[in-house]
């Protein structure tokens, strides 16, 4: 027998090998090289950039903490909105009878590329509104048209109590319009993962419950969500990346403007917009560093799942 | 079995390699036949019928020369260029409206003077305005040449419904005081006087910047206005803060604006506010936007005649501010330069004035190749400004620029924020 030589796995290997290195590797080591250079590149300017993120010294065109704070927004709002939403659609979904059409029209805007459903969004919020569906339905009912994508003020009084006077508002109008076009793209996704670990709930469980006399109610909430939960945080930590790196929503529908900006458009308008490569750079590892914690603990979870098995 | 299939690859791989070898051989051998004209890589702005018109423009030069013309055009154009040129791997020609990343290039030696050129050089200096040929110049050498300029000291009306209530069009020897008596007396009779929208996605806000530095230019004065560029004069000057709270009277007066005011402005793109005056019943009175709102206006009242239905009066104070598209290379090899020689000529520029939305400032162009009266006297009002100034914001470029446009829309948000929007805006000089 030929023999099997110790190179031959690397081999077969190489090509996946190589493909990471350039396109993986390669962009993270030079990015966080980058993060200590200055805005060409050329000479080493220390912690500079990260301080430019803390001080915020250009809140007009780069407002860093409004970044900041609005992907903790995202990360928490349309994380914790998509996967209730999603659960209750996929409990709902398994009891209808056209449980395949139900569920078809809920995940298609999962299949609309996110730029088209942007622009069809940015249409649906208009001002004019012989144009924006939304603002031509809160009009015919007698309300006065917002301007979803502009308005920076907070939707109810309640919420209005501004925060520390250098810290931005995080809770705005036109965040909360964003994030909810979000929740509209990824709703079908967390519906449909969950709706495949529903399936897989056994119904003598189910049954065994209904016979010691539990409601509906006391099924979903003591058996249905805990027996779900490992499938629920394999979404939630999917979402929670997906909230953390959300760029074409945003600069689609406003470029960042109004108070809009996330850590992933700033830092790409910082580098290609700007020419600041530093600063974009700290932006794009202090983004890295955000989501490195999710993706581990995400990881974890799917082994831990794999061993169980 | 193994040894065979491997045998195999190798024949595989050493054909792969034959066959490519081959190839850079016969490239070789086409390269000795003498300089020839080949493909010219162009990244510009632009798509749609400005698109048609450009390569009908390019189509003789590709006639006669054998030459190709390979062109991107992208609205996000700043990006794709800084990236392109980082990444080393520029076009050979540029064709952007912003001049602040140009002088950028310029310094980093990154750009190839007119001059490497034969003839370029001379053609632009005899035929261009001497502010047009400051702009293209960097440390004393010249790199760039303007095209399709557009003259931004222009409010648009409605001819008839100016006729028939009675308003006279001002004139530039007119002043600020005349168009606000003009504005109240519209307000006056029942219609808002101005239709004003600055959302433009990212660069949102930009149509108030260009309010400001036609403000600026002529209540303050050339002097001031290029001090703003240079940086000797802050955006803090109460010079600059008068010109914003000026646009803020238009923009800001209650009943001034069919968009009803800061939210409708801030939410109403650039584009659709042109058409308010236009409509039957106009809605607003007046609306300012630079030449190329002629184009916007005619795409969506295709009926509307030049002069008839619509027209426009010179910004009052004699002063015109105005943008152009600057056409530099990143190399000068004999595709490029004669590509170039092309762009600069008369006879090149003609074609697309002649298809209309296309202001050229060759002064070899005839007033005659104009399609209408009033793309006529656009180019007129460019070529016969006393005081002209290139577009403030486009003129600094960079992260100011950014700002500036931010500024506008925070300031129409919250007028009462001023001086900390424009020390803010200082502040990314």
């Amino acid at each position: 027998m030929v023999g099997r030589r110790w190179w031959t796995p690397w081999l077969w290997l190489a090509p996946a090998l190589v493909l990471l290195g350039v396109f993986l590797v390669y962009p993270v080591v030079d990015t966080i090289r980058r993060s200590f250079l200055d805005e060409r590149s050329k000479n080493f300017v220390g912690f500079d950039n990260y301080q430019f993120i803390i001080d915020n010294p250009q809140p007009l065109v780069s407002d860093t903490h409004s970044a900041l704070l609005n992907n903790v927004m995202w990360l928490t709002l349309f994380t914790v909105i998509t996967v209730c939403l999603g659960l209750i659609l996929a409990v709902l979904t398994g009891r209808v009878r056209y449980e395949a059409v139900a569920k078809s029209t809920i995940f298609i805007p999962m299949a609309v590329s996110f730029v088209a459903a942007s622009v069809i969004w940015r249409f649906m919020y208009e001002f004019n509104t012989e144009i924006g569906t939304v603002n031509a339905t809160v009009t015919s009912l007698g309300g006065e048209p917002t301007a979803w994508l502009q308005d920076t003020g907070a939707p109810q009084t309640w919420l209005t109590q501004r925060g520390p006077d250098t810290l931005p508002q995080p809770i705005q109008i036109n965040n909360l319009a964003l994030i909810l076009v979000g929740v509209w793209m990824w709703t079908g996704f967390a519906m449909v993962v969950l709706s495949a670990g529903l399936k897989g709930i056994s119904t003598e469980v189910l049954e065994a419950a209904r016979v010691d006399g539990a409601n509906e109610w006391q099924i979903f909430r003591r058996i249905i969500v805990p027996i779900l939960s490992p499938t629920i945080v394999v979404v939630a930590t999917t979402l929670v990346i997906q909230g953390l790196k959300k760029f074409d929503l945003v600069w689609v529908m406003t470029g960042g403007r109004f108070k809009t900006d996330v850590v992933a458009t700033l830092f790409y308008k910082e580098a290609f917009r700007i020419g600041d490569f530093g600063v974009g750079a700290a932006l794009a590892v202090v983004l890295l560093l955000w989501v490195l914690p999710v993706m581990v603990i995400g990881i974890r979870r799917f082994q831990f799942q794999e061993e169980t098995r | 079995m193994f040894h065979s299939k491997r045998s195999y690859l190798l024949l595989i791989l050493f054909a792969i390699t034959a066959f490519v070898g081959l190839g850079f051989v016969a490239c070789g051998d086409d390269g000795e036949e003498g300089p020839q004209i080949g493909s010219v890589d162009v990244l510009g702005l632009w798509g749609d019928e400005e698109l048609v018109s450009f390569e009908a423009m390019v189509a003789p030069w590709e006639t006669d020369t054998g030459g190709d013309m390979a062109f991107t055009g992208t609205r996000d154009i700043t990006t794709v260029l800084a990236t392109r040129v980082e990444g080393g791997n520029p076009p050979d020609v540029a064709i952007p409206a912003e001049v602040g990343r140009f002088q950028q290039f310029a310094r980093e030696g990154k750009l190839t003077p007119l001059s490497a050129c034969k003839g370029l050089e001379e053609t632009v200096k005899a035929n261009y305005p001497q502010g047009f040929i400051d702009l293209g110049t960097v440390d004393g050498v010249l790199y760039g040449f303007f095209m399709k300029a557009d003259t931004k000291g222009t409010i648009w009306y409605n001819p008839k419904f100016f006729a028939d209530n009675g308003y006279e069009p001002l004139t530039a020897s007119s002043t600020w005081d005349d168009l606000i008596a003009l504005s109240d007396q519209i307000l006056a009779d029942g219609t808002p006087p101005w239709s004003i929208g600055v959302e433009s996605g990212e660069a949102s806000g930009w149509p108030g910047t260009d309010w400001i530095q036609q403000i600026l230019l002529n209540e303050a004065g050339g002097d001031v206005y290029d001090g703003v560029i240079d940086g000797s004069v802050p955006f803090t000057d109460a010079k600059v803060k008068d010109a914003w709270e000026k646009f803020g009277e238009i923009a800001l007066t209650e009943g001034y604006t069919v968009q009803g005011g800061a939210e409708g402005i801030n939410a109403t793109n650039f584009v659709n506010s042109s058409y308010p005056p236009f409509e039957s019943p106009p809605t607003a009175a007046m609306v300012y936007l630079g030449g190329f709102a002629s184009g916007f206006i005619t795409d969506q009242f295709p009926d509307a005649v030049a002069g008839e239905d619509f027209d426009f009066f010179p910004f009052p104070g004699g002063g015109v501010t105005g943008g152009a598209n600057i056409v530099y290379a990143f190399n000068g090899d004999e595709t490029t330069c004669s590509f170039l020689n092309y762009l600069a000529s008369a006879e090149a520029q003609a074609i697309w004035v002649n298809r209309g939305g296309f202001t050229s400032v060759n002064s070899q162009v005839s007033l005659d190749s104009y399609p209408d009266a009033v793309a006529r006297a656009q180019a007129e009002q460019l070529a016969t400004a006393e005081l002209f100034r290139f577009d403030l914001d486009d003129a600094i470029g960079g992260a100011i620029q950014l700002a500036e446009f931010d500024g506008v829309t925070q300031y129409l948000a919250n007028p009462g924020d001023l001086d900390d929007i424009l020390s803010d805006i200082e502040a990314s000089r």
